[in-house]
């Protein structure tokens, strides 16, 4: 087992300017908590043991390499794997808006993970069935509870967290009909049904 | 217009949301898909690499048991005649037993006394073969033609006489801008090899190809894709490359399926082919160095190998590779061979590269050992080369870098855990030295499935898997629960829960993980009842049902009772081989079960049991049409047994 070293602070960053209109918070809310600088330090942890323990275990399935950490690239998706749903940009603010080198490069521990997941489990972004057929509705020009698969693509290939061709589908597969329609409610409930 | 400008940012604003609600949820299905198949992975490399060692430890045990046996047996009524026999098939078990020269084994192997009849519809062999022959084979067999056992003994001897003149490490060069093509463990799956053939091209004087070992077991067609790879040999003995793998090894292949295919597909010169391989594979070269820069070998290395002492070795000595560990005596080794150059054979065909800096036993497969890349560096340099490719272990991209891309694994059996498991790969190497590796998936059934679709089926048929080794253990777990439960409440905790089945598994899963899905039974604050959890396990208890968790052990032990691969093992035997496999399952089975059991088995009642029938009606044989079928393999009665060999579809 390698030694522990010291749990980094990722360094704070500047504050930035309030959230622009653009920026994906569902509610007219105060901007999520990911905003101001991230002092993780000063973060509660609020988990029981046994939640501690399965966090540890999921951890280790991502960790490659065996030194007990994981690198920065992987984060966001350990707290997926673990139920919750950033976005690539929250994560990266509590990493510290790190470059591309060293999203790839640089490498975090457990216990500088925890304080990670609780900011965003404490985070207000919650979305559930009625937000995302809400959120797809917006599509809808006949109001007639389908959407154009095609302007879907456009959408998520352009917009937001861009996802790439492959991914979309992937996502799309069997969804549209013979006119190229999706009925959001089915799509919904089908993405919701992991 | 103002109107219209506020308009479309509103629209603008909510078409952003929705995609990033949209985008955020699709990454955390691929987050929590990716999970699922991590683990689902880990289920099936731990169960593999944990009955890699389970075949050891039959075999020590068996051993162990010797005098034991005597014991036991001697308590029967027929005396002596019992421990004469007892006594003689143990040590018959543990023998190698050919003193003959070569020349009268060839005379053993002749086929020329073995007549192909007429309706014989598949290819006929003349020697020397040409490459149309070869070709032809290959035909044939992509059209499920079986070739006849007179020319498989011919192509075998022929194959035989040229391996003996190889040396124990292959020199390749890719002078004349030559691509060399390499492939990793084909374990037996024919259609991943007819894929290659047809993407790469077959084997030329143009285009040399290196297949680096695991040629048989697990899949049906092994003994079709030694045909192949031997009869292109032949053809082009300067440009078709073997390395030994660790299944190329006649104990394995008893428990892995190999023995079991060619007794089944040759009845009645099974024995034979299967004899003239046990020395085949022991001649098989033992590694390759192209342009003697790139080491290509099948398990990889240990801080002791040799290449100096690799290529001196007696390497046709090495016939079984487990031997040594086992056994106190130097049977399976001549003294020809030394200890260091035995060692050195098993870390060739046995390592497994890891990430940490040294080199430790590999206690897991129970031969060779873990290698870092610390190993890696200092023997390249040693040596003055650039890169190892090895293969023996499956990877779901079909190949994997390593230690610094200065240790390549290559694996060509795709969809080898199950359908959409993972993918295959070959590599082509020219003079530049730089690895180009081509993927493929054999799309049987593949290409109808979603990748969740692929990763469900996979993860149920890993869980299921888990769910019989589990039941299988159950004393041992209720033993480990007990010691946690000191007050005898029946409850432990979710923590204690997993501790004590690693405890009692040995397989390094991750058990919180798993936990909801084998662990339905839960009070409210989070504790498990035990005997609530076995009986969720739902299995029956019934003698059949016992029989059926612990086949593999069953059919390996059975295998090395019938000393004389005739598929037919006496009645007395399988008593005293179920006895043997109780006492090392601690497991209570009275005499009376096993005498019913053996009589409704032997159906023929002519006081034998075929191997085969009755480890058929467990349907070894074909593991994805069981998991394809579902159909339940638990039956009741005796009755059943007679009905399936009725069933065409069986």
């Amino acid at each position: 087992m390698a030694p522990k070293k010291d749990p980094k602070a990722p360094a704070k960053k500047a504050e930035p300017a309030p959230a622009p209109a653009a920026a994906p918070a569902p509610a007219p809310a105060p901007a999520p908590a990911a905003a101001p600088a991230v002092d993780l330090s000063s973060v509660k942890i609020e988990f029981s043991a046994d939640q501690i323990e399965d966090y540890r275990e999921a951890f280790g399935l991502f960790d490659r390499v065996g030194d007990n950490k994981v690198a920065y690239n992987q984060i966001a998706d350990i707290m997926r794997a673990l139920g919750q749903n950033p976005t690539n940009k929250e994560v990266n603010k509590l990493l510290g808006n790190p470059s591309a080198e060293d999203m790839a490069q640089k490498r975090v521990e457990f216990e500088a993970f925890l304080p990670m997941l609780q900011t965003i489990i404490n985070s207000p972004n919650k979305a559930g069935f009625e937000d995302y057929v809400e959120g797809l509705r917006v599509f809808d020009k006949e109001g007639n509870g389908t959407v154009m698969g095609a302007e879907l693509r456009i959408v998520l290939s352009t917009l937001g967290e861009k996802m790439t061709e492959a991914e979309i589908d992937a996502l799309m597969t069997g969804q549209e009909d013979e006119n190229g329609c999706v009925n959001y409610e089915a799509f919904v409930k089908h993405i919701m049904s992991v | 217009m103002g109107c219209g400008v506020s308009k479309s940012n509103q629209f603008h604003k909510h078409s952003r949301k929705a995609a990033v609600l949209i985008q955020r949820w699709y990454r955390q299905y691929v987050a929590r898909t990716e999970m699922r198949r991590r683990y689902t992975w880990h289920i099936f490399q731990s169960i593999e690499y944990s009955g890699e060692q389970a075949q050891i430890k039959v075999r020590s045990y068996c051993f162990s048991m010797r005098s034991v046996c005597y014991a036991v047996f001697s308590h029967q009524t027929e005396l002596e005649n019992r421990v004469y026999l007892a006594g003689n098939l143990i040590s018959h078990i543990f023998r190698e037993n050919d003193v003959c020269w070569d020349t009268e084994w060839e005379r053993y192997f002749c086929y020329k006394n073995i007549e192909v009849p007429e309706v014989y519809s598949g290819p006929h062999l003349t020697f020397p073969l040409t490459v149309e022959q070869a070709v032809g084979l290959l035909e044939a067999f992509r059209n499920k033609k079986q070739l006849h056992s007179r020319y498989v003994l011919e192509l075998l001897l022929e194959t035989w006489k040229l391996l003996r003149l190889l040396p124990n490490i292959n020199r390749i060069s890719t002078c004349q801008s030559k691509e060399v093509t390499i492939c990793g463990d084909l374990h037996g799956q024919l259609e991943d090899l007819l894929l290659i053939f047809y993407k790469n091209g077959t084997p030329s004087l143009e285009k040399p190809y290196l297949f680096n070992g695991d040629f048989v077991d697990r899949g049906k067609d092994s003994i079709e894709i030694l045909l192949i790879l031997f009869s292109f040999m032949l053809v082009y003995p300067c440009d078709v490359y073997l390395n030994r793998g660790n299944h190329e090894d006649h104990i394995i292949n008893l428990r892995y399926g190999f023995t079991k295919e060619v007794l089944t597909k040759y009845k009645i010169h099974g024995k034979r082919i299967l004899k003239l391989l046990q020395k085949i594979f022991s001649w098989l070269p033992l590694a390759s160095v192209i342009d003697q820069k790139v080491l290509v070998l099948h398990g990889g290395i240990s801080d002791s190998t040799d290449l100096g002492v690799l290529a001196k070795a007696n390497r046709h000595n090495v016939r079984n590779t487990h031997a040594r560990i086992l056994s106190k005596s130097t049977d399976s080794v001549s003294s020809d061979t030394t200890k260091d150059e035995w060692r050195q054979i098993l870390d060739v065909l046995w390592s497994d590269p890891m990430n940490q800096d040294g080199c430790m036993p590999n206690e897991v497969r129970g031969g060779g050992c873990y290698w870092g890349p610390d190993i890696t560096e200092d023997f390249l340099n040693r040596n003055n080369m650039q890169l190892i490719i090895r293969s023996h272990e499956c990877k779901q991209e079909g190949y994997e870098f390593c230690h610094n891309r200065k240790v390549l694994t290559l694996f060509s059996a795709s969809n080898y855990y199950d359908v959409g498991s993972n993918r295959g790969a070959y590599v082509k190497l020219g003079p530049d030295l730089v690895p180009y590796v081509i993927q493929y998936q054999a799309s049987s059934m593949t290409r109808e499935l979603t990748a969740r679709q692929s990763v469900g089926r996979t993860e149920r048929s890993a869980l299921k898997v888990l769910r019989e080794q589990l039941f299988a253990h159950k004393s041992d777990l209720l033993c480990a629960f007990k010691k946690f439960d000191s007050k005898n409440t029946g409850l432990v905790s979710l923590n204690d829960w997993a501790s004590a089945v690693e405890s009692v598994m040995h397989l390094n899963l991750p058990w919180r993980t798993l936990r909801c899905q084998l662990v339905a039974c839960k009070t409210a604050d989070g504790t498990i009842d035990y005997c609530d959890w076995f009986n969720e396990l739902h299995i029956d208890q019934s003698l059949l049902e016992t029989l059926y968790r612990h086949r593999s052990t069953l059919e390996t032990i059975f295998r090395i009772v019938d000393t004389d691969n005739s598929g037919f093992i006496s009645m007395e035997d399988f008593r005293q081989t179920w006895k043997l496999l109780s006492v090392y399952l601690k497991m209570e089975i009275t005499d009376e079960d096993i005498c019913n059991l053996a009589v409704t088995i032997d159906s023929n009642q002519d006081g034998s049991i075929d191997i085969d029938e009755f480890m058929e009606a467990f349907r070894l044989t074909d593991k994805k049409s069981r998991l394809e079928r579902g159909r339940s393999m638990f039956m009741g009665t005796a009755s059943d047994l007679t009905k399936l060999e009725d069933d065409p579809s069986v």
